[in-house]
């Protein structure tokens, strides 16, 4: 309990006790104006917490509580309730592992190099030349284009017919990339990484801006040269952003849905049949069940991974 | 080996012991000619300067005068537009700052946050590949030597100011360098710990006698920390000298009135030299001047003149030249300082030693002044020698 839920009995307490002396009027007034202040608090969270309960916290929780019933593949028939039984047979199912081998891959394709390379191109447009500006802009860009528009973009570029990349790479007729079992996840990654670099860019250029010159200058007249520099002071100080990119790219990835529905849709032969897109294809054959155990699953992994994250790396991450 | 009452500073066969710390031998530093511009302004102006071999030299001047540029020009972080920078007989205008083994202080301390003070300390050692053994012998010395060997294993943002100062100053010290370079190191420090650190660095200096560059904006850290004070305005060297010529025999106005606490007061005047004896008729009366002042003024021959007069050099006096109105009084305990006004609307500064003053605000004295006044040009402020 708070201060304020104790205040309004503690200072009644007072007043019995002492007689309605003026002590105890002055704490009463004391007491009172804190819960007032605690009220006018909790009415501003009010609207915030309401948002979320609607559209959050209930869903969340109907949905953990929608995988107990089985649905019938005819809408008139009603839902059966089955248990945890449901989650047992998804859980273990071969679709539900190899989806979730696909999203490992996925992530372990899109975090690492999205990263590193988000950040490079930070250090590349640190760089004090003219018409750096002009670099920056470029590679913040991606943040501004939405991923359908990316997705078609890329679509076109790898149509085996018309694409410039089978042009590129001499691929004449038979199927294109994304059709091919082996290069169409790495194909999707690769669109991924692409859209998120400009997010990366920002969040890494910012860091870098964040660390004070006089470090740096500090490390080399220490006799570190400029390669020694970065890895020994520029990169543990930008570890906390190293660290939240890492986080919010992995939820993201987990998450990446608009771009393998515009250029896969889980195909070819379920190679980039993700969870989430699992999750979909189910919601779409109308199998809410299903869906709502992978939606939890979902729900358990990320929050696991988070948990894991915070528990384990950020030791290793220095918060100035 | 013993730090304490070992060898002198300076005596060097490849090395000093010192506590464990070995000494490189000190270097000169010299700017020749140096000129640096940002775009249409100029920072540093024909800088030309030497510090001797275990010399330290302060580089004084208000903020904004260029001496940081012409510190940060010697330890290579910006290139001089202009004119030859020697640590020792060597050319370093194209070597860069990782090359030029000399250590730097900054007034932030510039500590690796993400370090601790171990790490910190050795940081330079790793930079050099200096064998773990080494580092260890190295680092644990010269924390013996500055107190921190209890602080080893914290966090810079851990450790208390003076504490991070001392970090910064291992940090300098423990890769035995050629020369350090100090920017302002104590200006972070309350005044008590400022105090007590000056104190500390100048030991430091005396014991390890390295080279030392040091810049700051405070005129007292300036006369008690270095051997020599080179004063600085818009990136101008006014004046290089000891301590005690530079407060006693100031090279111009501008010089006069920085060095010295309170500063020197400086007033407009015209020699009157109709009698025998002559006087410089000032607002609020006249200062009269000794044979050898009036011969120099004859000698100059105009009758305008830049007056300098030291707070220190004024007395109330019945029979005093200067009538002024006493407007403020600051009682600092072991001395007094008397804010007064001149019928023209300037002020005068007095300061006061030993007994407390009866004066009174509001209180119309006659000062006098104590031996010849300062005597500057008043177009180009230059002393006027006498």
């Amino acid at each position: 309990m708070s201060d304020a839920d104790l205040a309004p009995g503690a200072a009644a307490l007072g007043e019995m006790a002492a007689g309605r002396s003026k002590d105890a009027a002055n704490g009463h007034r004391r007491m009172g104006r804190i819960t007032r202040e605690a009220a006018v608090g909790y009415l501003f969270v009010l609207p915030v917490m309401a948002v979320f309960a609607i559209f959050v916290f209930y869903p969340l929780l109907r949905t953990f509580w929608l995988g107990l019933f089985r649905v019938a593949p005819y809408p008139t028939i009603p839902s059966k309730f089955v248990g945890l039984s449901q989650y047992r047979n998804v859980l273990t199912s071969p679709d539900f592992l190899a989806s979730l081998g696909r999203t490992g891959e996925f992530v372990l394709l899109t975090v690492p190099i999205g990263i590193v390379l988000g950040l490079a191109l930070a250090v590349l447009a640190d760089a004090r030349i003219r018409g750096i500006r002009f670099f920056r802009t470029l590679y913040s860009s991606t943040v501004a284009t939405s991923v359908a528009v990316v997705s078609v973009i890329f679509f076109t570029l790898l149509n085996p017919t018309v694409g410039l990349f089978s042009y590129w790479l001499g691929i004449k007729g038979g199927n294109g990339i994304l059709q091919s079992n082996t290069w169409a996840l790495p194909a999707v990654a690769t669109v991924t990484v692409w859209q998120n670099i400009g997010f990366t860019f920002i969040l890494m250029s910012a860091a870098l801006q964040a660390i004070p010159e006089d470090l740096l200058e500090a490390a080399r007249i220490d006799g570190a040269g400029g390669r020694s520099r970065f890895w020994r002071v520029t990169l543990p100080l930008l570890s906390p952003t190293v660290f939240f990119a890492a986080v919010v790219g992995i939820i993201a990835s987990f998450e990446a849905f608009g771009q393998i529905d515009l250029l896969t849709q889980g195909g070819p032969d379920n190679h980039t049949n993700v969870l989430i897109y699992n999750l979909y294809t189910s919601f779409q054959n109308n199998d809410f069940g299903k869906a709502s155990v992978l939606a939890a699953a979902l729900f358990v992994i990320l929050l696991a991974v988070t948990l894991v994250q915070f528990r384990f790396v950020e030791r290793r991450v220095f918060y100035g | 080996m013993n730090g304490q009452g070992g060898r002198p500073a300076g005596a060097h066969d490849g090395g000093t012991g010192l506590g464990g710390l070995v000494v490189a031998e000190p270097c000169r530093l010299s700017f020749e000619g140096v000129t640096k511009r940002f775009g249409d302004v100029i920072a540093v102006d024909d800088l030309t300067l030497e510090v001797a071999a275990g010399e330290s030299l302060v580089l004084l001047g208000p903020s904004g005068c260029g001496k940081s540029t012409a510190l940060r020009i010697m330890a290579g972080l910006e290139t001089p537009t202009a004119g030859v920078v020697c640590i020792g007989d060597r050319v370093v205008n194209d070597v860069d700052a990782k090359d030029r083994d000399v250590a730097m202080v900054f007034q932030s301390y510039a500590l690796y946050p993400h370090l601790n003070v171990r790490r910190n300390i050795e940081f330079p050692l790793r930079s050099r590949h200096v064998p773990a053994d080494e580092r260890a012998r190295l680092v644990a010395a010269t924390a013996r030597s500055l107190g921190l060997e209890a602080l080893l294993d914290r966090k810079p943002a851990q450790l208390s100011g003076g504490q991070r100062q001392r970090v910064a100053l291992a940090r300098a010290i423990v890769r035995h360098p050629r020369a350090f370079l100090m920017d302002e190191p104590l200006s972070n420090l309350d005044a008590r710990l400022r105090t007590e650190m000056r104190a500390e660095l100048a030991e430091l200096h005396r014991r390890l006698g390295v080279t030392v560059l040091y810049v700051t904006h405070d005129q007292v850290e300036a006369m008690t920390m270095g051997q020599r004070i080179a004063i600085l305005r818009d990136g101008v060297l006014q004046q290089v000298d000891v301590p005690r010529t530079v407060h006693d025999r100031p090279a111009n106005a501008f010089v006069a009135g920085f060095i010295g606490s309170p500063p020197m007061n400086i007033l407009a005047g015209r020699v009157d030299t109709a009698d025998g004896a002559a006087e410089v008729m000032v607002d609020g009366g006249s200062i009269p001047l000794g044979p050898a002042a009036t011969a120099a003024l004859r000698r100059r021959g105009l009758p305008d003149v830049t007056v300098g007069v030291r707070p220190e050099h004024l007395r109330a006096d019945p029979a005093g030249t200067l009538k002024v109105t006493v407007a403020l009084a600051e009682y600092l305990g072991h001395e007094q300082h008397l804010g007064c006004r001149l019928p023209g609307g300037g002020m005068l500064t007095v300061r006061l030693t030993g007994t407390r003053s009866a004066l009174v605000l509001g209180d119309t004295v006659a000062l006098a002044v104590e031996g010849d006044p300062h005597l500057f040009d008043p177009v180009d402020g230059t002393r006027i020698d006498v």
